[in-house]
C-alpha cells in the first residue's frame, strides 16, 4: 500500500477540481462546487476505507478545499472588493475608513461560509455514522467477551397470541440466540386490534404490555423481557431475557397476558443449515473488495430510481444515481495509485458493465465494460429489466431459520430469520467482531459491515442483502439486512452466500414460514 | 547552477504594503526582506502583553500573529492563489463578519452527528455504561475544541488573504521554503501537499507556455542537486508534460512572478534581485536551460504586488 501516493492523488484531484472552476468559459461554479467536493470526498472516503489514508488527512484536505472554494466564491460578487491591496488611493470601493466599514454590515462571508453550496468550511467531525440507521456509538474499548463462548442459535417459529385490555395481537418468535452477551429472541409483533393512537400513528410498540408476559425456564427461573426495535422496522426487534439464563436450559415457557403458556424447546432441532456451511477461499485486494461493495450498493439502490433508468434507457437528466457514480473512475484511479487495486483487476470492468446495464453514464471508468458479470448481479439486473419487476406480491410473514457462519474477515455472522412486512423483506442477523468505526464511504456503503451477503431462493433468483439497521448489545450487533428484491413466501429454502476479502461461505437453509392470521 | 543555498529565497521579491483597519484608523502592514513589519506599532510585543492582561488586541498585531502561526502551514498552499488570474478578494468586512459568525453559532454544525440518534430502544436492555457516557463526554469536548480550532484557522486565513495578492504569494513562498530543505525522512508527510501546490501553480503556467491541457501536467518533487527536469512525452490524450522541480521553486520563482518570462519557463533563479535578476529558463521542454537577464516592472494597473518581468 502506498499511502503517500494515495494522499498525493487526492490532493491533485482537489487541485484539478478547483482549477476547472478557475478556467475561462463556464461561469464560475456553474457545475456546482458541491458536486466537485462530493467527488473529492468520495475518493477520500474510498482511500480511507481501504486504509490508505487516515480520516484526519481526508478531513484536512476537504477543509482546505472548502475554504479555497469559499473564498473564491466571493470573487465577482457585488460589494466591497479585495482588502489590503496597495495604497489607499488605489483602494477599491468599500474599503474605506474603519468607521465606514463598521457602518456596513458584511454578512457575505459568514453566509457563504456557513451555507455555501460546498458545505460548511469547518472540519467534519472525526467520527460520523456511516448511515442513518447505523451503529449509534463507536465500539468501546475492550476485549470481546463472547470469544470462545458456546453459542446457541435455535429456530423457533412459534406464534403466541396475547390479549390485554386495550390491545391484542400475536408475538411471532423467529429464533432464539444465546451468546456470551446474553439470550434473546428475534421477534415480530402483530397487532390485531389497533387502538386509535395506533391508527393515528401516535404510539409504537411501547403499548405492548411486556410486564404481563412471563418467561420461565425448565429450572423454574423467571425472566423479564426487554424489547429493542431492529433497525427501522418498529414492530420487529430483539426481545432480551433478563437476567441472562444459564447455558444448557432445555426449554422456556412464554406465557402471554390472558393466554396459555407456549413452550419453546431449545434442544429440539428445527430448520437449520443442511450439510453445514461450505467455505471457499477468495483473494480480493482491498480495492477490489471496496469496488464490489460499491457495485452491490448500486444494485440495491437502483429500485429507488426511475424505471427508465433501470431498463437501461438513457436518462434525459443526470439524476441522483448518475451524480453518485460520477466519482467511480477517480475512485478506481485512486485505489490504483494507492497500490490496493491492480491495473489488471477485472472488477473495474465489471463495474463499468454494471453502470452500462443500469443506464448510468459519466462514471469516468477508463476500462471498457466486461462481458461477464457475477451471477447474482445478472440475476438482479434481469429482475430490474423485467417489465414490471415490482409487481410480485410480498406477503406478510416470517420464517424461522438459523445458522452460524464461520468467521469472515473477523466477523462472525449468525442468521436469525427472515421477515416480510410492508413490501420489504429482511434477513435478521447477529454480528460479532464488527468494528463500528463509523467512517463514511462512497455511495453510502456501510464499512462497518464489510461483507457481501446474497441469498439465492428456491426459484434460483438472487437477492442482495444490505444493512438497513443496527442495534448493539455489548460487543454484538443485531442487524437487519434488507433483501433486494423482496423474497416471496413461496420460497422454501434459501442459500446464503456471504463473502469477505479472504473467503466466502455458502449455507443452505430450509424456511419455515409463519403468517399473520 | 542556481538557487544558491545561502541566498535568501525572497531575493526577487520587492517590498509590499497593505492598509488595514486597526483601532480607529487604518494602518500599514509591510512585508520586506522576508518578514512582516508593523510600522504603525512601535512595540507590538508590549501590546501583546497588554492584550493578555485584558486589553484589546490591535488588528495589525492579530494579523502578524496569524502570519506567524501559518508561516509553515501547508494549508496555505492549498487555499492561496494559483496565479495572478486567480483573484481571491476577501475584504476586511468579510473578515469581521466571519469572526462574528464563528463566535455566534458555528457550533450548531455539530448538533446533527451526535445529537440525532435515528432510533432508540423502548426499553434499554441496560443503561449506557458509565465508561460509555464518559467517553461520549470526552468526544463532545474534543469536537468542540476541533470546532474552535477550525474557526480560528478559518479566521486566520481570511485575515491573511485580506492582505491582498502580494502578501498571499509571499506567504506561499515562505511556507514552501520552510519545507523545502527538510531531511528526506521528514518529506513523506509534506511531499503530497508540496507536489499538489507546485502542480496547481505550474499547470496554468504550462498551459500558457505550451498550450497543454493543465490536467496533462505531471509534477514530482525534485530532491538533491540540480534544478530538475521538464520533458514532454506521449501524444494526444497520452501527452504529458513531466516536470520535476524543487519545493523552493514556489518561493524563489513562482511567488516572485517569474514562472514564465518571455515565453521561457523559469526553473530557477541564478542571481536574485529586484528589479533585475538572472534566471535559468527553458525555451522548450527537453532543452537545456539558458541563463536570462530579466527586469521587473509594475504589472497590472492597481496591482503593484504582481510584477511583470521581461527579458
Amino acid at each position: 500500500m502506498n499511502r503517500e501516493s494515495a494522499e498525493t492523488f487526492l490532493r491533485l484531484l482537489a487541485e484539478a477540481e478547483l482549477r476547472d472552476q478557475l478556467a475561462p468559459g463556464p461561469p464560475p461554479w456553474a457545475a456546482g462546487p458541491g458536486a466537485r467536493r462530493a467527488k473529492v470526498m468520495a475518493v477520500g472516503q474510498a482511500l480511507t476505507a481501504v486504509g490508505a489514508l487516515e480520516v484526519g488527512t481526508v478531513e484536512d484536505i476537504l477543509a482546505d478545499f472548502d475554504l479555497a472554494v469559499s473564498v473564491r466564491q466571493l470573487r465577482g460578487r457585488p460589494g466591497p472588493g479585495p482588502a489590503g491591496t496597495a495604497a489607499p488611493a488605489a483602494r477599491p470601493p468599500g474599503t474605506g475608513p474603519v468607521g465606514q466599514l463598521r457602518a456596513k454590515p458584511a454578512p457575505r462571508v459568514a453566509a457563504q461560509l456557513r451555507y455555501g453550496r460546498s458545505g460548511p468550511p469547518v472540519r467534519p467531525p472525526r467520527l460520523s455514522r456511516s448511515w442513518m440507521a447505523g451503529p449509534t456509538d463507536p465500539e468501546p474499548p475492550g476485549q470481546d467477551p463472547d470469544q470462545g463462548a458456546a453459542d446457541r442459535f435455535v429456530p423457533v417459529g412459534l406464534t403466541i397470541p396475547f390479549h390485554d385490555e386495550g390491545i391484542s395481537g400475536d408475538l411471532y418468535l423467529m429464533s432464539f440466540a444465546h451468546t456470551g452477551s446474553g439470550a434473546r429472541f428475534m421477534a415480530v409483533w402483530g397487532i390485531r386490534t389497533p387502538l386509535a393512537q395506533l391508527r393515528m400513528g401516535l404510539q409504537g410498540p411501547d403499548l405492548i404490555p411486556f410486564e404481563l408476559f412471563t418467561v420461565v425456564d425448565d429450572r423454574g427461573v423467571r425472566y423479564e423481557l426487554d424489547f429493542t426495535p431492529s433497525g427501522g422496522l418498529e414492530w420487529t426487534g430483539v426481545i432480551s431475557l433478563r437476567p441472562t439464563p444459564p447455558a444448557g436450559i432445555r426449554w422456556l415457557d412464554v406465557t402471554p397476558p390472558l393466554g396459555p403458556a407456549v413452550r419453546i424447546e431449545l434442544d429440539q432441532g428445527g430448520p437449520t443449515a443442511s450439510g453445514g456451511p461450505q467455505v471457499s477461499d477468495v483473494k480480493l485486494s482491498p480495492g477490489e473488495h471496496l469496488l464490489i461493495m460499491l457495485a452491490e450498493q448500486l444494485l440495491t439502490m437502483a429500485p429507488e430510481f426511475p424505471r427508465d433508468l433501470r431498463r437501461g434507457v438513457a436518462a434525459t437528466s443526470p439524476g441522483l444515481l448518475q451524480a453518485m457514480t460520477a466519482a467511480l473512475g477517480d475512485i478506481i484511479a485512486g485505489l490504483e495509485a494507492a497500490d490496493v487495486l491492480s491495473p489488471l483487476s477485472p472488477v473495474p470492468a465489471r463495474l463499468a458493465a454494471l453502470c452500462a446495464s443500469l443506464g448510468v453514464g459519466g462514471h469516468g471508468i477508463a476500462v471498457p465494460p466486461a462481458d461477464d458479470l457475477p451471477e447474482p448481479w445478472l440475476s438482479l439486473l434481469a429482475h430490474y429489466q423485467r417489465r414490471k419487476p415490482e409487481t410480485a406480491p410480498v406477503t406478510e410473514g416470517y420464517a424461522a431459520a438459523t445458522a452460524a457462519l464461520p468467521e469472515l474477515d473477523g466477523i462472525r455472522l449468525a442468521l436469525l430469520g427472515v421477515h416480510n412486512t410492508e413490501g420489504i423483506s429482511s434477513l435478521h442477523v447477529l454480528a460479532r467482531g464488527m468494528k463500528a468505526e463509523g467512517h463514511p464511504a462512497p455511495l453510502g456503503v456501510d464499512l462497518d459491515f464489510p461483507l457481501s451477503v446474497w441469498l439465492r431462493d428456491s426459484g434460483g433468483r438472487w437477492h442482495a442483502a444490505r444493512p438497513a439497521g443496527w442495534h448493539r448489545v455489548g460487543h454484538e450487533y443485531t442487524a437487519r439486512l434488507r433483501l433486494v428484491p423482496p423474497l416471496t413466501r413461496s420460497t422454501t429454502w434459501i442459500e446464503v452466500l456471504a463473502g469477505g476479502r479472504s473467503a466466502e461461505v455458502r449455507t443452505k437453509l430450509p424456511l419455515r414460514w409463519g403468517y399473520p392470521p | 547552477m542556481t538557487d544558491r543555498p545561502n541566498e535568501p529565497w525572497f531575493g526577487c521579491l520587492a517590498p509590499c504594503e497593505a492598509h488595514l483597519p486597526c483601532g480607529q484608523g487604518r494602518h500599514i502592514v509591510r512585508w520586506e526582506a522576508g518578514a512582516l513589519r508593523l510600522p504603525s506599532h512601535a512595540d507590538a510585543e508590549a501590546e501583546l502583553v497588554l492584550a493578555a492582561l485584558g486589553g484589546e488586541k490591535a488588528k495589525c498585531v492579530e494579523v502578524a500573529q496569524a502570519w506567524g502561526r501559518h508561516a509553515e502551514d501547508l494549508s496555505v498552499l492549498a487555499i492561496g492563489p494559483r496565479g495572478p488570474a486567480d483573484e481571491i478578494a476577501v475584504s476586511w468586512d468579510d473578515v469581521d463578519a466571519a469572526a462574528q459568525a464563528s463566535g455566534r453559532d458555528w457550533s450548531g454544525y455539530w448538533a446533527g452527528p451526535l445529537g440525532s440518534p435515528s432510533h432508540g430502544p423502548m426499553r434499554l436492555a441496560s443503561p449506557p455504561p458509565a465508561a460509555a457516557q464518559a467517553w461520549a463526554q470526552v468526544r463532545q469536548q474534543q469536537q468542540m475544541q476541533e470546532t474552535e480550532r477550525a474557526a480560528q484557522r478559518r479566521n486566520d486565513m481570511l485575515s491573511l488573504l485580506a492582505l491582498g495578492y502580494g502578501f498571499q504569494v509571499r506567504l506561499i513562498g515562505q511556507v514552501a521554503q520552510a519545507h523545502a530543505d527538510r531531511p528526506d525522512e521528514a518529506m513523506e508527510k509534506v511531499r503530497p501537499p508540496l507536489v499538489a501546490a507546485i502542480a496547481g501553480r505550474l499547470a496554468p503556467v504550462a498551459e500558457e507556455w505550451l498550450g497543454i491541457d493543465p490536467d496533462q501536467v505531471v509534477v514530482s518533487l525534485r530532491r538533491g542537486p540540480g534544478w530538475g527536469s521538464v520533458e514532454l512525452t506521449g501524444r494526444g490524450e497520452q501527452r504529458r508534460l513531466r516536470v520535476s522541480l524543487p519545493a523552493g521553486w514556489l518561493g524563489r520563482v513562482w511567488a516572485a512572478g517569474l514562472a514564465l518570462v518571455g515565453r521561457h519557463l523559469v526553473v530557477a533563479v541564478d542571481r536574485a534581485g529586484w528589479p533585475d535578476a538572472r534566471v535559468l529558463a527553458l525555451r522548450a521542454p527537453g532543452t537545456e536551460p539558458v541563463h536570462i537577464d530579466v527586469h521587473a516592472s509594475s504589472g497590472r494597473p492597481g496591482a503593484l504586488d504582481a510584477p511583470h518581468w521581461e527579458i
